[in-house]
Parts: structure tokens; C-alpha cells; sequence
């Protein structure tokens, strides 16, 4: 998942939201997507998930996001349709193994969910800076800044270590390991010797931003604190309304449906 | 400023202690240089003026750090945020935030710096160290060396009485460290604020601070004026600090019983002293 959340600079009208108006509607869109029990619509907030990646500019990015899901969404894909047995059979298979029609719409309705519940986050998180979320979190939402400021280190911390696995898979590909066997057994069993090096760097730059951040008056931060205002403007109230409208057709939806 | 008095730390589950017997005292307005081995305890002496030490990382503490004669076992190194700035020796882990902007801010926020106020040191401290225009870049796009820049502006912005810097210019290329002292010196001229530099690129060093301490094991071996702790180039490399090559010759010379009037710490005073040996 590199680089998926990273910021993305821009000046769209998304961009140009209110941070917590941006959390809103990634929340909506993630809500109706598990209210929603209609394939249809399901498929339309996915739409409606690379429209918003198209009108921030990061149209490109949304369509790697679905590709990186792909897989999961394959694994998850097979398993429900091996394992769930509701409604007719249509394929018999060894080992006691049916295909029935109610499998495959579940399946089909799980991965849609996974789909659209997953990319309004990351494409939230691209197209807004850690800082302000940190900061709407603390001074509107009343969010105390060590939690704000654990979960943004968290998500900020993303890339840098999945720079820093890089750094090390190419290392040790440089002294030999072999370590684009297309064997997966094989390449776990060689990874996972990675993982420690990651660990211990992983600690350190941790202890690192918490001396850091320490040594800059972490603990002597109040929530009024924040330099920056962030406004609710008519483009946010739209957003909201939209958000408010998402939800209410996945309501409508299933109670026609 | 500050005062250190027989000061030993050792880390917990360390073998042998990471300072050992250090007394130091470091006056209002002095430009000190620490210098020494991988190892020696430079970055440990540093966390223990800043209150890290013994805050942040247990182990057995002795003695006393005082600062601004605030004793520093008795605060936080937050509290000591207010006096003294740090930059740390790993850039990347030192950045908390994602945009060159909100890196400066953090601390100006977390100081409660009125708002008024915030913008212009804002942009002094992008200007001071010459990265205005990337103000608004996402900081996973700089090199390490603009990185090392963000990091210094950041403290700078601060307007600490005592900024402690442990190889602020690790990543630089020479042109870039020069500027880098360049601000420091000016800092510490124009504003009199207190400057210990830790660094390993001696030549540098020597030709902007005005003392030099030197560490080996934990201990400060040698400490004084510039010049004369790099009249010890031999000790120096005993312990594997090397000396640049005019520094040296003037050391050779002088051992030699030639008169050179003092060490030689730049190719001009190396080319004046050796005129003067030649033709007087």
C-alpha cells in the first residue's frame, strides 16, 4: 500500500474543504457502503469514489488502489463463494463443495463493500495534510492532542517504513537473496528474517519523534494552541448535504429494494 | 548558561558508562564545539543538557546539569524546550510532521507563540536558512540535506537562549554547511545565543566556534580555545580524531622548534605562516 496515503498537494475543490468536511463524507460514503445491501449502488459509490479521486487530480492513484485490493478482494471473492451455501446450487464440486447462486451474491457484495469502504479513507487521507486533521481532530472534534497526534504519527509513519522495508528488501537482494522467487512459501520464509531490521529501525525512529516532538513542547500544547482556522464555508456545507444525501439514498435503497 | 558537574550516566542494561566524570561549563554567548569519536558520548552529553537524559532514556545518573540554573533532573526536557532548542542527529525521525509549513509551526504552536507573530518568524526562519520556497513541499520530497535545513529552521524559529546541534551538517554538501555555520555564527553573534555544536568535520568547526571540547570514552579529554586544543593533533589521533593537514604541519613544524606563532587552522594562515618562516 505505498504511497496511497501520502498527501498529495493540489488546490481542488476538495482539497480546498474543510478537513473535517472531507472526514465527513469519507465517513458517509464508508456508512452507506455497509448499510447498503444492493449491488447497484454499491457500484455507483465506487464510481462515486474515483469521481472524487478524479476531481482531486489523483484519478490515477484511486485506479492503483483498486488494483492493489484486487487481490484481496480475489482471496475474499473465492472464499465466500466456496463457503457459503444459501440459496440454489448451481456447480457441484469435490469435497462436498457447492457454488450456489446466494454465495456469489454474497461474495460480490462483500468485495464491493471492502472496495468502497476502503478507498474514501486513503483518498481522504491523499488529499489532505496530517497536520489539519490533527488539528480539526483536537480543536473541533475535542479529540485530546496526545490521541490526535498518536494516530496522525501513525498514519505519517506509513510510507516511511514501507520506504525503509524497500531499503532493506533491496539491500539483501544486493548481497544475493534471492528475493523475486515467484515461489511464496519461499519468499515469506525469506521476508520474514526482514522484519527484524524493520522492528529495531521502526523503535528507533519512533523514540526518535517522540524525543523530537518532546523536545518542541509536545506536553506543553493546548487546544487553542492551533495557528490555522479552518473555516466551514458554503463548499462545505454542500459536502455535508451530499454526504447527508449519500446516506439517505443507501437507506431508500434498501428499503425499496 | 550551563553548568555541568561531575556528570556520569550509564544507560540502563549498558555496560560501561556513556559519560564518565564530565565537568563543563558553558557560558552565555559561547560557541562550543564537540567533537570526538563514534561512540565517544557526544550525542549522550547532548540528550543530558536537553533534559532527555535522564527523562526519556533510564539508566544510572550522576551529578548535575543545570541550565539557566534550572536544574534539569527537576524539569522536563519540554519545560527545557522553552530554553533550549535541539536538533537532533537523525533528520528523519526529528520531522513530525508532513509539510515543510506545519514542521516550523509545530513548535511555534506548541509554545502558544501569539498568532501575529507566528507568520513573520515563519518566514525568517525559512529565509535565515534559504528554503522559502519550499515552504509548501510535502517533506518526503526533499533531500536530506534540504530535510537538515527544515529541521534547523524549525528550532531557529524557536528563538531558543541555548540551540544545541548534533551534525547539523551530516547530509550537506560544503557549500550548504558553510551557510549552515554561516547562521549559527550570525545567531550567535547578532542574537548572543548559546551554540554547542556537535560535529565531525573539524576544518569547519575550528574556523567558526570559539572553544572545542573533545570526548573520548565518555570523558572530556581536552577543552579550551580552539587553537589549543588543535595544538594536540597528535593526542587527537590517538584517539582517531584527525586533524586537517594544516593543522598538523603547523604542529610538525612547531615540535620541529620552528617558530609558526600559533596552529595553523586554514590554508591562508598555513600560506602567511610559512611566508613568514621562509623569508624572516
Amino acid at each position: 500500500m505505498k504511497g496511497f496515503f501520502d498527501y498529495v498537494p493540489g488546490s481542488s475543490y476538495l482539497h480546498r474543504l474543510n478537513p473535517l468536511t472531507k472526514l465527513l463524507l469519507a465517513l458517509m460514503i464508508c456508512i452507506a457502503a455497509f448499510i447498503s445491501a444492493n449491488h447497484l449502488f454499491l457500484v455507483m459509490l465506487i464510481v462515486l469514489n474515483l469521481g472524487i479521486g478524479a476531481q482531486a487530480g489523483i484519478f490515477t492513484r484511486s485506479v492503483m488502489l483498486l488494483k492493489g485490493l484486487l487481490k484481496l478482494c480475489i482471496i475474499i471473492f473465492l472464499l465466500q463463494v466456496l463457503f457459503i451455501r444459501d440459496g440454489n446450487v448451481l456447480v457441484k464440486l469435490p469435497l462436498n463443495i457447492f457454488i450456489t447462486d446466494g454465495g456469489i451474491s454474497s461474495a460480490f457484495m462483500v468485495v464491493f463493500r471492502l472496495v468502497t469502504a476502503t478507498m474514501p479513507l486513503a483518498l481522504m487521507l491523499s488529499i489532505t495534510q496530517i497536520n489539519d486533521l490533527s488539528n480539526v481532530l483536537v480543536t473541533k472534534l475535542r479529540i485530546p492532542y496526545p490521541y490526535a497526534f498518536a494516530l496522525t504519527t501513525a498514519i505519517r509513519f506509513i510510507p516511511v517504513f514501507a520506504n525503509e522495508m524497500t531499503g532493506i528488501i533491496e539491500a539483501q537482494t544486493s548481497r544475493g537473496v534471492q528475493l523475486d522467487t515467484r515461489n511464496i512459501f519461499k519468499k515469506i520464509k525469506l521476508v520474514l528474517p526482514l522484519c527484524v531490521p524493520l522492528l529495531i529501525t521502526s523503535v528507533r525512529k519512533i523514540e526518535g519523534s517522540a524525543i523530537s516532538a518532546e523536545l518542541r513542547g509536545f506536553h506543553l500544547r493546548t487546544k487553542n494552541s492551533c495557528y490555522k482556522k479552518y473555516a466551514v464555508n458554503i463548499n462545505d456545507i454542500c459536502v455535508i448535504m451530499i454526504s447527508v444525501v449519500i446516506v439517505g439514498s443507501a437507506i431508500l435503497v434498501n428499503s425499496i429494494f | 548558561m550551563i553548568h555541568i558537574e561531575n556528570l556520569s550516566f550509564r544507560y540502563k542494561n549498558g555496560r560501561k558508562p556513556a559519560l564518565d566524570n564530565i565537568s563543563l561549563t558553558i557560558h552565555e554567548g559561547e560557541f562550543l564545539g564537540i567533537i570526538g569519536g563514534s561512540g565517544a558520548g557526544k550525542t549522550t552529553l547532548s540528550y543530558a543538557i536537553n533534559g532527555v537524559i535522564p527523562h526519556h532514556f533510564p539508566g544510572d545518573f550522576y551529578g548535575s546539569v543545570k541550565v539557566a540554573n534550572t536544574d534539569t533532573f527537576d524539569t522536563t526536557p519540554g519545560r527545557l524546550s522553552l530554553k533550549i532548542g535541539s536538533v537532533l542527529q537523525d533528520i528523519d525521525s526529528q520531522m513530525v510532521s508532513s509539510v515543510v509549513e506545519d514542521e516550523i509551526l509545530y513548535g511555534l504552536e506548541n509554545f502558544s507563540v501569539p498568532g501575529d507573530e507566528i507568520e513573520e518568524r515563519l518566514l525568517s526562519a525559512l529565509e535565515a536558512v534559504g528554503i522559502l520556497p519550499l515552504r509548501y513541499r510535502a517533506i518526503d520530497s526533499l533531500s536530506g540535506g534540504q530535510k537538515q535545513k527544515v529541521a534547523i529552521a524549525a528550532i531557529i524559529a524557536l528563538r531558543p537562549k541555548v540551540l544545541i546541534l548534533d551534525e547539523p551538517t551530516s547530509e550537506l554538501d560544503p557549500k550548504s554547511s558553510e551557510q549552515i555555520f554561516d547562521l549559527l555564527k550570525e545567531l550567535n553573534e547578532k542574537y548572543g545565543i548559546t551554540i554547542v555544536v556537535i560535529e565531525q568535520k573539524i576544518m569547519l568547526l575550528s574556523e567558526y566556534v570559539k572553544k572545542l571540547a573533545v570526548m573520548d570514552k565518555g570523558r572530556i579529554i581536552l577543552s579550551g580555545n580552539v587553537r589549543d586544543v588543535l595544538g594536540h593533533s597528535s593526542e587527537l589521533e590517538e584517539i582517531g580524531i584527525h586533524c586537517p593537514r594544516v593543522v598538523s604541519l603547523s604542529n610538525s613544524l612547531r615540535d620541529r622548534g620552528a617558530d609558526v606563532g600559533g596552529v595553523w587552522i586554514n590554508l591562508d594562515e598555513a600560506e602567511a605562516g610559512i611566508r613568514r618562516l621562509i623569508y624572516d
